[in-house]
Order: structure tokens, then C-alpha cells, then sequence
């Protein structure tokens, strides 16, 4: 793997890793929670050897068919064959098949390896036309991606201590995260919030339930697994903390003296005003951050430049801030999504 | 079974397990002097400076090798968001964000140098805000080794002042009869056009008169998509150019009337590009008039895509028992015809 580390302010272009594209078969695809799914997909032994990814990277998923209009054999002797009153589907690729054309990027929430090769894990939730395409996949179905794309979160040398923040959507590549840790010996504590209970795309564990007073407990399978406590925080107050994930993260900081601050990491993902407020109360504890920022994107691939976030940059600015913090621009998807959460310009 | 080429990650045998070597010698195509092993190329701006995709797709199979559009000094872009998909296509509106032109000489332009080596030829796609701009930086150029031709971009909808050049024949005719004056005459010099006008025509006369050797057509379309609930414009730029299969159809019959309208007449090859994703779409482009063929949104889904299209072609040619490409360009008979 060669791509740059999380804290990308050095100006070095990442070389392209090993990604690719595979062919994947759904293993499973279950309802978490209301509008959230669990993917899991075999990478295709045709495909080749998947290679070595870690928590934070992700793939650029197809929403539909793969190569419907790709076929050659069977299109030519469509052609071939047609006759007036026959239905057009192969010879007209856009009439067939779903609507979304680009791929979408989704961080990994877990891979293994096994005798049969390689799964890859994904949570998604159902937003928009890709998502519904994939919450309809049933096992057996064919699918493509390309990857592993993206760099990822440092565990640093001298740490010992992850908080691992995710809303919403950020959740998957925390999961991720949760292994890394239990290999790299650390501690870690998992803060997991939504609008209302039935939005948290979490196993709870039975019998354990969450604090309402944002005291971390095992109460959220995914973490509990490697024996990490979890914070769980509902905007609504239907399930633990009543209020926002800032709010828990906040509450935690507070209560580590100096010597653990400074061992401690938080590891951030979800929408861009929550990681804006996790990495401000980070800064302000003196606490080191690490932000997944998933800016839209087209290729994923660091072609197309559309994906760009605003990162402090001294030696080489493209423009300054109203308050004086020269920035440039780079792309979230290669030298991404995970950067320092002190040098995002939010 | 990975084997980089000269070192630097370009693969030579990657799209697939049984790959031929190279394309069929039907499928070879001379634009205007320009001899390409297959019309394939990429678009501007979808392919950035080579490298990118050199594990996704086997680049030296391409017929040319089209580079992000580069200009003057390094342009930082627009604002994100940058993009959005509409039904069948997507808007950008990235702003000409390159790394400028003594970067794109001192780094880029190397490693496709490296490319050049293994068969595709070169195309710089340079864009400017003033006859200078163009003229300085085409000649600049021009004036490198193994730069095979300059495409001018002259009609990019996202920056304020890129679109009148493209759009106003009289200026159009004048930015490249100067370029084509201070290039070297053995780099060829093509002029991409934008769709943003009332006759498409009155711009791809302006640009043959002016010396263009080739055109390329179409550029993306100008476009707009509403965030309802928020009751703004879904992209940070307010518009965007559209692209993808949503405009094919638009792009076929624009390159179908320059062909019979300047082109043919003035033995002026037209490269094709707009919405292609499939060789049925390629085909489409030939029949209507195109020689060589451009392949941009369709990369981001899939980086192997002008290869599939030109293994398409193959077939394609193979099964209408032609001997060469050439026995299908501009072959389209109209009805009444
Ligand atoms: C690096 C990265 C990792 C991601 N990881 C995950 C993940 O693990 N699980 C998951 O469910 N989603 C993840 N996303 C977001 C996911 O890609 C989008 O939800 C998806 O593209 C929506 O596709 P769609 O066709 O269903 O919806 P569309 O119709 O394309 O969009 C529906 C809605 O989703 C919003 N949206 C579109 N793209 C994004 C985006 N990139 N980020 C946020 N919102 C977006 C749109 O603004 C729109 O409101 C990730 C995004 C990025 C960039
Ligand atoms: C993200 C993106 C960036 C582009 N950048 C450029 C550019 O820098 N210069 C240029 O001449 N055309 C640019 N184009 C236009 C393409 O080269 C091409 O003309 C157009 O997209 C139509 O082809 P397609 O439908 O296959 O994408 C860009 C298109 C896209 C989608
Ligand atoms: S998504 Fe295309 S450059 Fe990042």
C-alpha cells in the first residue's frame, strides 16, 4: 500500500495503489435498521487477489446491472436476430436497467479472508436511486467494484486510546476501525449517534443498555465484540444520551486528565457540521483528530477533480481564508478521505 | 501477470485475461495525417495526466492519449460541489482546476512521454482566456518533442471568460489562425467545439478557415440542476456542462451536420465524443461522420471502457464483413436518400 497518510499537508501525490476492479457476488444484504443494509460481497476468484485495504479506505460500488450492454456475443446476435414488435432491451443499453450511471464510494465496515477468498462489508443506507438499486440485491447477485481507493486512519505511535465518532452514515468504516485497534492493543470507546433510535445502524447487545448519562458501556455489539464500551446519543432521546454526538464525545474529553488526552486519538466520520464539532472539541482538549470526509465524487479515482476539500497549507496556498488560513485544495478521494482534523479548513 | 512498462506503473497486460496485444489493423485510422492504431482516445478532462488510471486500464492500447485541459498559470477550480448526476448523464462545473503549464512541462508531460513509447499519441488539450494565452502556451508546446497535437479548448462552460472564443466564429478564426501560426506545422492543431451555439456550423467553418487540421466535437452542454427544498442550484457554480449518455443523441446529430455541412467538403476528420459508453455508440459516431472517438463520463464508471468499445468495434467491423473502419465513417444514409 502507498498512499499518503492520514495528516496530508505534505504536497506529495499519492502513486496509485493497487486498486482495480473486481467482480463481487452478494453474499448477504440484511435490513439493520429502517433504511440501513449490511452488505457483504465475495470478491470473484476470476478477479484476482483483493488487495490489503485498512479502515478508512473505500470502493467505488456500480448501482446496477453490471455490463447489461457489454456482451457482445449476445448483442450482435441480438442485432442479428431483431424483427419489428421485438422488444429493443440489448441493442438500446440506456433503455435497460437502473437509472444511476456513476458508481458510489462507500467506506469498508469490515473485510476477511477466508478459503474462499476475500468478503467485503459495507453499510449502506437507502438515500437515492444507487441505494435502493443495492438494497434489492439479494445473495447470489452479481455486482462491481472499484478499489481499495482511498487512504486511511493512523494509529499512531505513542497513542493508545481511539475515540471512534460516527453519525450516521460514518459509522461503517468505525467498525472497521474497532479491529485495528483490538490488534494494535489500544483501548477504544465507540460514539454512535442518530436522530432516533431506529436510524442507529447498531446490533445492541441484550441486556446492556445504553447510559442515559453518556457513560460508556457494552452496549453496542460491534464494539462490545473486542470488549469496547460504547456512547450512544439520540437527538430525540428515544435510546442513551438525549441530545447530539458532541454532546457524549464532549462529556468523555472532559473527564481524561492531561496524560490520557494526550494518548488519545478521535477518529471521526458523519456529516460535515458534526465532524467540524468533534474536531473543534478535540483541538480544544488538545486531543489529536483524524476526519473521513466524504465529499461527493464522480471517478474516485483522482481524475475528474471534482471532490475537492479545503486544507490548510502554508508552504504552498492557493487562496486564504477571511480569517487568514491559507488553504489549497485536495481531493477527498486520493489524498482522502481521512486527513488531520487541525488542517481541515471546515 | 502485471508488467510495468518502462517503470512506471503503466501495465500492458491489464484490462483482461486474454486481451490480444494490440487492436486489429482495421481499426487504424489516419486523422489528417494524425496515425492513430485505433480512433480511441480519452477526453479532456476525464482522464487527468495519464498515470491515474494506468492500473485500471491498459493505456497503451489507446489510439491517442488526451490530457486535461492545461493552461497558463495553475487554476485552482471552482468551489465544491463540483458535480452532480441528472438522469443518464452528470454536471460538472470543476472550473479548469489543472496544475498549470510549467508544471504539466516539468512532470506531466514526461511520463506520457513514457506512454507515447508504447503506441498512443499525445494530445495536449490547452485552454486560455486570450489570443495570447492560447498562442504563448500552444507554441510552448508545440515546441516539445513527442507532443503529437494540441487540442483547443475553447469552449469549457465553467469559467466566466472561457466560452465566447467558442462561440463568436469571428473570434474563433482569429485565436486559431494566430495558434496555428506559431505552432510547429508538424504537431497538428484540433479545435474542440462547444454545442452552446444557435449553428454549429458557422463555429466549425470559422475553425477550418482559421487552420484547424481536426475537429472534436461536441464539448458539454450548459446546464442547470435545482436543489427544490433548498431552492438553489444543486452545484456551487450555479451551471455546469452536461454530460454522459443523456447527450448522444444531441452529440450524433451536431458531428452528423458538421460532417456534411464543413467537414467532408474540406477533408477536415472529426473526433467524436459525447455520452459514448458502448461500441454501439461509437458506431453511431462513425456512421454519422467521426474518425476518431472520444470516451469521457463512461471512464469513471468503468477506466477500461475505450478498450471494451474498441474490442466492440472489431466485431462489429468483422460482422459487416468490412476490412478497415474506414468502410464505415460518414457511411450514413439519410431517409428520402
Ligand atoms: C468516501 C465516502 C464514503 C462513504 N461511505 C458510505 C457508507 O459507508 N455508507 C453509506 O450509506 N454511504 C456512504 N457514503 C455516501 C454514499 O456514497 C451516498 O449516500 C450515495 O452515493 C448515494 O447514492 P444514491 O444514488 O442512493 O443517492 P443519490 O440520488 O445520488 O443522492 C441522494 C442523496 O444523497 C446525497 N449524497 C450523494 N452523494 C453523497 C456523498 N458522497 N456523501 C453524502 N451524501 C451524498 C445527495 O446529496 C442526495 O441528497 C460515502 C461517501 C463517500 C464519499
Ligand atoms: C469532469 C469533467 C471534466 C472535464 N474537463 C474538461 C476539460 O478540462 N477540457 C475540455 O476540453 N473538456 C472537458 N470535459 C468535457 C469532455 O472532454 C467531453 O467533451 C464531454 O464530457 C463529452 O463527453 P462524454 O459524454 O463522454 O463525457 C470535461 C468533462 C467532464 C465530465
Ligand atoms: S472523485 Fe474524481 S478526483 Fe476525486
Amino acid at each position: 500500500m502507498n498512499a499518503t497518510p492520514a495528516a496530508s499537508s505534505s504536497p506529495t501525490k499519492p502513486t496509485p495503489s493497487e486498486r482495480r476492479r473486481f467482480d463481487v457476488r452478494v453474499e448477504s444484504n440484511e435490513p439493520i435498521c429502517r433504511e440501513h443494509f449490511r452488505l457483504r460481497m465475495r470478491v470473484e476468484r476470476s478477479s484476482g487477489v483483493f488487495p490489503a485495504t485498512r479502515p478508512g479506505q473505500f470502493i467505488q460500488l456500480g448501482c446496477r446491472q453490471p455490463d447489461v450492454a457489454a456482451d457482445m456475443e449476445a448483442l450482435l446476435g441480438a442485432e442479428r436476430e431483431w424483427s419489428p414488435g421485438e422488444p429493443l432491451k440489448l441493442t438500446q443499453p440506456e433503455l435497460c436497467g437502473p437509472l444511476a450511471l456513476l458508481r458510489r464510494p462507500f467506506s469498508l465496515s469490515g473485510r476477511g479472508d477466508d478459503k474462499d477468498g476475500t468478503w467485503l462489508e459495507i453499510i449502506h443506507r437507502v438515500v437515492g436511486v444507487g441505494t435502493d438499486w443495492l438494497s434489492r440485491l439479494r445473495p447470489g447477485d452479481a455486482a462491481d467494484l472499484i478499489g481499495p481507493l482511498g487512504n486511511w486512519f493512523e494509529l499512531p505511535a505513542g497513542k493508545k486510546r481511539g475515540l471512534l465518532v460516527g453519525g450516521g452514515v460514518g459509522l461503517p468504516p468505525m467498525f472497521y476501525l474497532t479491529e485495528a485497534m483490538k490488534r494494535a492493543g489500544w483501548d477504544a470507546v465507540g460514539f454512535v449517534g442518530a436522530l432516533t433510535s431506529d436510524l442507529l445502524a447498531v446490533k445492541r447487545v441484550a441486556g446492556v443498555d445504553p447510559a442515559t448519562d453518556g457513560k460508556p458501556a457494552r452496549c453496542v455489539e460491534e464494539f462490545a465484540r473486542h470488549g469496547f464500551s460504547a456512547v450512544v446519543t439520540t437527538d430525540d432521546g428515544s435510546l442513551g444520551l438525549p441530545g447530539r454526538i458532541t454532546l457524549g464525545v464532549e462529556r468523555f474529553l472532559a473527564g481524561l486528565g492531561d496524560e490520557q488526552r494526550r494518548e488519545t486519538v478521535v477518529y471521526v466520520c458523519g456529516p460535515h457540521v458534526m465532524m467540524h464539532a468533534v474536531a473543534q472539541l478535540a483541538a480544544k482538549a488538545g486531543v489529536d483528530s483524524q476526519a473521513c470526509l466524504e465529499q461527493a465524487m464522480a471517478c474516485g479515482m483522482g481524475t475528474c477533480q471534482s471532490c475537492v476539500v479545503k486544507i490548510e497549507d502554508r508552504q504552498r496556498p492557493q487562496a486564504t481564508t477571511a480569517d487568514g488560513t491559507p488553504w489549497r485544495f485536495r481531493l477527498a478521494c486520493t489524498d482522502g478521505p481521512v486527513f488531520d482534523g487541525r488542517v481541515v479548513v471546515w | 501477470m502485471r508488467q510495468p512498462l518502462h517503470g512506471l506503473g503503466y501495465n500492458t497486460a491489464m484490462t483482461s485475461t486474454a486481451a490480444p496485444p494490440s487492436t486489429s489493423p482495421a481499426l487504424a485510422v489516419d486523422l489528417a495525417g494524425l496515425c492513430l492504431a485505433n480512433p480511441m482516445m480519452t477526453a479532456s478532462g476525464t482522464c487527468g495526466y495519464g498515470y491515474e488510471y494506468a492500473e485500471l486500464m491498459d493505456l497503451s492500447r489507446l489510439g491517442a492519449f488526451v490530457t486535461k485541459s492545461v493552461t497558463r498559470e495553475a487554476r485552482k477550480g471552482n468551489e465544491a460541489y463540483r458535480i452532480v448526476e441528472t438522469r443518464g448523464g452528470m454536471l460538472n462545473a470543476i472550473g479548469l482546476a489543472n496544475v498549470g503549464l510549467e508544471v504539466f512541462l516539468a512532470e506531466k508531460l514526461p511520463q506520457l512521454r513514457k506512454l507515447r513509447a508504447a503506441g498512443p499519441k499525445i494530445i495536449v488539450n490547452v485552454a486560455g482566456h486570450s489570443v495570447d494565452d492560447y498562442v504563448s502556451s500552444c507554441a510552448r508546446i508545440a515546441s516539445e518533442p513527442d507532443v503529437d497535437a494540441i487540442e483547443l479548448n475553447v469552449s469549457c462552460p465553467n469559467v466566466k471568460d472561457g466560452l465566447t472564443f467558442g462561440t463568436d466564429p469571428a473570434l474563433l478564426r482569429t485565436v486559431v489562425a494566430q495558434v496555428r501560426g506559431a505552432m510547429d506545422a508538424k504537431v497538428k492543431l484540433i479545435v474542440k467545439l462547444s454545442p452552446n451555439v444557435a449553428d454549429i456550423t458557422l463555429t466549425a467553418r470559422a475553425a477550418v478557415e482559421g487552420g484547424a487540421n481536426i475537429l472534436s466535437m461536441i464539448n458539454t452542454y450548459t446546464a442547470m440542476a435545482v436543489d427544490i427544498h433548498k431552492r438553489r442550484p444543486r452545484l456551487a457554480n450555479n451551471t455546469g456542462g452536461l454530460s454522459g449518455p443523456a447527450i448522444r443523441p444531441l452529440a450524433v446529430h451536431l458531428v452528423h451536420r458538421v460532417y456534411r455541412a464543413v467537414a467532408r467538403d474540406a477533408g477536415v476528420p472529426i473526433i467524436g465524443m459525447g455520452g459514448i459508453q458502448y461500441w454501439q455508440d461509437a458506431v453511431e459516431f462513425l456512421l454519422a461522420g467521426a474518425s476518431g472517438l472520444a470516451v469521457g463520463t463512461a471512464l469513471f464508471v468503468d477506466p477500461a471502457t475505450p478498450i471494451k468499445v474498441a474490442q466492440g468495434l472489431e466485431q462489429y467491423l468483422a460482422k459487416q464483413g468490412c476490412k478497415s473502419i474506414r468502410e464505415v465513417i460518414g457511411t450514413l444514409k439519410l431517409h428520402g436518400e
